[in-house]
């Protein structure tokens, strides 16, 4: 099956079978490994990325569904992600990493759809990505932050 | 003085292990007295940063070779059972299938077979197969068709304790005379408190990839021991150790789980060798949650006893211990030995053998759940002495290591409970009783030790060329912790450059020398002193070439702000000035870490004081504030020291809130290996954290330095229960505290 996508602003036709999902496509035909799948069951928001403005689970996101579409992933160069990145450093928003692409994702569909969110609003669009490290007190201050620096 | 060996000390999460340390001459001078020479202490931003926010990091799962096969293992759906059939020849006969192995194969490498027939819990390893793609794999690992015979099982600590079987001898720890001390108490308690299992769910899950060059094995393994995997692959395959290199660059978390090279280490390694292509095998979540070990289940009976002034006279406890089919026995009666004062305490400590997959070290192993049991324990002692817990507390402070007699090398715990008091607002504790409506709120505290000296051995080495940037080797992985910019803190602290202008290269056996185990809080406190001595020997050399160049004597001149100084403030010249002459060369030291004193308990030490509360009508818990100080010596890096209490007290929450694994007692397996069942804590479970340190260097260690990846988990639990306890007016006396529990507590 054949897919026209763009990933972070560049063009790709693949080829890829049917029942793959938009995390192997990205990852093992495109190799952009930032991407992580956790659980890859939906429940950790780990494989998070951007489909058209909004934040979806690329681990249960068929290739099939993104044909056409615009998809971006931790390895873009956006000026927004750029200010969610030295946010995320300054305040210590992660560990491992291991989730930090997730995170990432899903603080610029929220800071895209809303530039200057309040708390509870930070909490609910980021309350879906889970941190085993512990750094969401460093993630919601980034979150602020960046929206802060964007308001 | 020619280098020589000394025997040396190291506790590992409550094993001493005695250790052969070859004590090099090493004329690094200690920190100076008064506050730590910047920029250790001085809050710094992680140099792994940059890699992980733009997804350039390569953990183990992304690391994709030439020719590289996907393998996976299947799995007895079953907690006890006898294969009966496999069809490995059906499974060999799937385009794409390079390898399949069954327990008919033999694969024992090391002596121990990794495959079975006769799986004694769910999840044990039955067969692999390694395929040129997923597609393929799925087809193969299909087409295997097992059938099993069930057996029956064992599930549950009850039932396990009922049949007597267990995986180590059941022990008994005595001092004084328990009974007496019991007899002469002025007020006791008696508890039985039921501990979880808690699950890691460390985000990356355990996976390996192993790739062979003739008789030489690369393994890519996301490991917290990459010198034990080195050696365990070593004996595993009959190979030199230096003929096997293992790599963890970049690293999804560990939590004491990811601590051998396990079924997925050994399979890539295996089935590489048989197919002669890389090999990658990554667990599922749920593979993860069956067979990559959890912090074991306990069942507490505590019955302590006190002199009317608080005074305690005994302390009877036993512990079983929900193991596994075998592995480590958790020491979750060490914090009743050891936490408070007291001359006659008696601590049996029994782990039953079930149908289920084994315990793995989970941080602050036994120790977290001990502590969370002592805890609610003295908390209703001070409640039948009508005494204030905090005060109990510090009436009961024990000076020196109780079981061994020995000193402690540095102890702040009163400064801790004083501090911790003073920001939580514990004198007014009770007026947050408030009301009784609706959500009734509570403040409960607790203590923690730990052990965290670390020892040797652990290397490091140190170069600075004509860039004038060093670049330091480690023998150490990072686990996300942070101890990669710890030690290029400490190295920036003697080469006078800024901590973002060292290079660290870390997680490669091939870098430099033995370097510690990633668990026990042991790394930095083993790492610190072997990485400022090597930077110290480039420092003085450094020195020595710049007194040539300016012809000022070395001892009057200083490294500092990337510039050669000299002390009376005339010269100010950029490092480069030196090293630009360096051309090719470079100037290298070596640093290793010196033996631990003889005859000192070294241990960490803390308090925390929770704030929860509670709503009475559907019985959910929230913590709405904890306060956390700790007494870990030296603090390198606040930031870094801060985000470690951070996710301690998460986790913490996690296990007294909503982590359990449940085992269904008809099928003897977890109904919740995934992360929509088994719930950890969400961004929105935040509470606020208030955390201090009490930044007392320590004085028995070189740099000062004890660890602290563990100590914040070991008392949130405790003190969040005792929150609960004051909130509520009757205490939980099973962990986690689920709404259900709660209601019941209350009578609802």
């Amino acid at each position: 099956m054949s897919v026209r996508v763009e990933v972070n602003s560049q063009e790709h036709v693949v080829d890829v079978p049917e029942e793959w999902t938009l995390a192997a496509l990205l990852r093992d035909r495109l190799g952009l490994t930032g991407t992580k799948v956790a659980c890859g069951e939906g429940t950790c928001g780990s494989c998070t990325v951007v489909l058209d403005g909004r934040p979806v689970l690329s681990c249960l996101t068929l290739a099939a569904a993104v044909d056409g579409a615009a998809v971006r992933t931790v390895e873009d160069g956006s000026p927004l992600l750029e200010r969610l990145r030295e946010a995320f450093t300054e305040t210590d928003g992660f560990q491992c990493g291991f989730c930090t692409p997730g995170q990432l994702m899903s603080a610029l569909a929220l800071l895209e759809r809303d530039p200057s969110p309040g708390r509870a609003e930070i909490i609910a669009a980021m309350s879906g990505n889970l941190c085993r490290c512990g750094a969401y007190e460093g993630i919601r201050q980034a979150v602020e932050r960046a929206a802060g620096a964007t308001a | 003085m020619s280098p020589r060996l000394v025997k040396s000390e190291a506790v590992v999460e409550g094993r001493t292990e005695e250790r052969w340390s070859l004590v090099e001459d090493d004329h690094t001078p200690e920190y100076p007295d008064g506050p730590s020479p910047a920029p250790i202490g001085v809050a710094a931003q992680r140099l792994t940063a940059h890699a992980r926010l733009t997804g350039s990091a390569r953990y183990t799962s992304d690391i994709q070779l030439p020719g590289m096969l996907q393998a996976a293992i299947l799995r007895s759906p079953f907690a006890n059972a006898r294969l009966t059939a496999i069809d490995a020849a059906a499974a060999r006969a799937v385009p794409g299938v390079r390898a399949v192995l069954t327990p008919a194969d033999g694969f024992a490498p090391g002596g121990s077979a990794v495959l079975t027939d006769a799986p004694a819990y769910a999840g044990a390893p039955v067969a692999a197969v390694a395929a040129d793609d997923r597609d393929a794999l799925a087809a193969g690992l299909a087409a295997l068709a097992p059938e099993y015979e069930e057996l029956p099982f064992v599930a549950g600590i009850d039932e396990a304790l009922g049949r007597q079987d267990f995986t180590a001898d059941p022990s008994e720890y005595e001092r004084g005379d328990p009974d007496a001390g019991m007899r002469e108490a002025a007020a006791s308690v008696s508890l039985e408190l039921r501990a979880p299992a808690q699950m890691h769910n460390c985000m990356e899950s355990h996976c390996a990839v192993a790739a062979w060059q003739g008789d030489e094995l690369t393994t890519w393994i996301s490991t917290q021991g990459m010198f034990a995997i080195q050696a365990e692959l070593a004996d595993a395959f009959d190979l030199d150790l230096e003929r096997v290199r293992v790599i963890c660059e970049y690293m999804g978390g560990g939590f004491g789980s990811k601590d051998q090279a396990g079924a997925e280490g050994l399979l890539a390694a295996g089935l590489a060798r048989i197919t002669s292509r890389p090999v990658s095998v990554v667990l599922s979540r749920r593979e993860e949650n069956l067979d990559a070990g959890y912090r074991a289940p306990a069942q507490f009976t505590l019955e302590v006893g006190a002199a009317a002034d608080g005074t305690l006279t005994a302390i009877d406890a036993s512990a079983v211990i929900g193991m596994g089919r075998g592995g480590w026995t958790p020491p979750a009666l060490e914090p009743v030995k050891s936490v408070y004062r007291c001359a006659n305490v008696r601590a049996a400590v029994l782990p039953v053998r079930q149908n289920i997959g084994s315990p793995r070290a989970f941080r602050a192993p036994g120790v977290m759940e001990g502590v969370w049991a002592l805890e609610n324990a003295i908390d209703e002692l001070a409640a039948a002495l009508d005494i204030d817990p905090l005060e109990l507390r510090r009436r009961n402070h024990a000076d020196g290591d109780q079981a061994t007699g020995r000193p402690y090398s540095s102890k702040n715990l009163l400064a801790c409970y004083d501090r911790a008091a003073e920001l939580a607002g514990w004198a007014d504790r009770d007026s947050l009783k408030a009301d009784g409506g609706r959500i009734r709120r509570g403040m409960g505290c607790a203590s923690q030790i730990w052990w965290g000296g670390g020892g040797p051995p652990a290397y490091a080495e140190a170069r600075i060329g004509k860039d004038g940037r060093p670049v330091l080797s480690v023998g150490m992985q990072d686990l996300g912790t942070g101890t990669i910019t710890a030690c290029a803190i400490i190295a920036a602290e003697r080469l006078g450059v800024p901590v973002e202008d060292v290079r660290v290269h870390a997680g490669d056996t091939r870098l430099a020398g033995h370097g510690p185990f990633s668990g026990g809080s042991m790394t930095l406190a083993s790492m610190a002193p072997a990485v400022r001595a090597a930077a110290h020997e480039v420092r003085e050399q450094l020195l020595a070439l710049a007194s040539d160049r300016f012809e000022i004597a070395a001892g009057d001149l200083t490294l500092e702000e990337g510039e050669i100084r000299s002390v009376d403030g005339t010269l100010r010249e950029p490092l480069t000035e030196v090293t630009g002459k360096l051309a090719n060369a470079w100037i290298r030291g070596g640093g290793s870490r010196g033996p631990n004193p003889s005859g000192i308990a070294v241990n960490t030490f803390g308090c925390q004081i929770a704030q929860v509360a509670v709503d009475t009508v559907t019985g959910m818990v929230t913590v709405e504030r904890v306060v956390a100080v700790h007494d870990v010596g030296r603090i390198v890096n606040p930031m870094g020291a801060r985000s470690q209490v951070m996710g301690g007290i998460l986790q913490g929450i996690g296990f007294a809130l909503t982590e359990e694994r449940v085992v269904d007692p008809t099928t003897g397996t977890s109904v919740n290996p995934g992360l929509e069942d088994y719930k950890v804590p969400t961004i929105a479970d935040l509470p606020e954290v208030v955390c201090e340190f009490v930044n007392v260097p320590d004085p028995r260690l070189p740099t000062g330095v004890r660890g602290l990846g563990e100590p914040p988990i070991v008392p949130t639990a405790g003190a969040i229960g005792n929150a609960l306890a004051q909130a509520l007016g009757v205490r939980l006396h099973e962990a986690p505290y689920t709404p259900r529990r709660v209601l019941e507590a209350l009578g609802g």
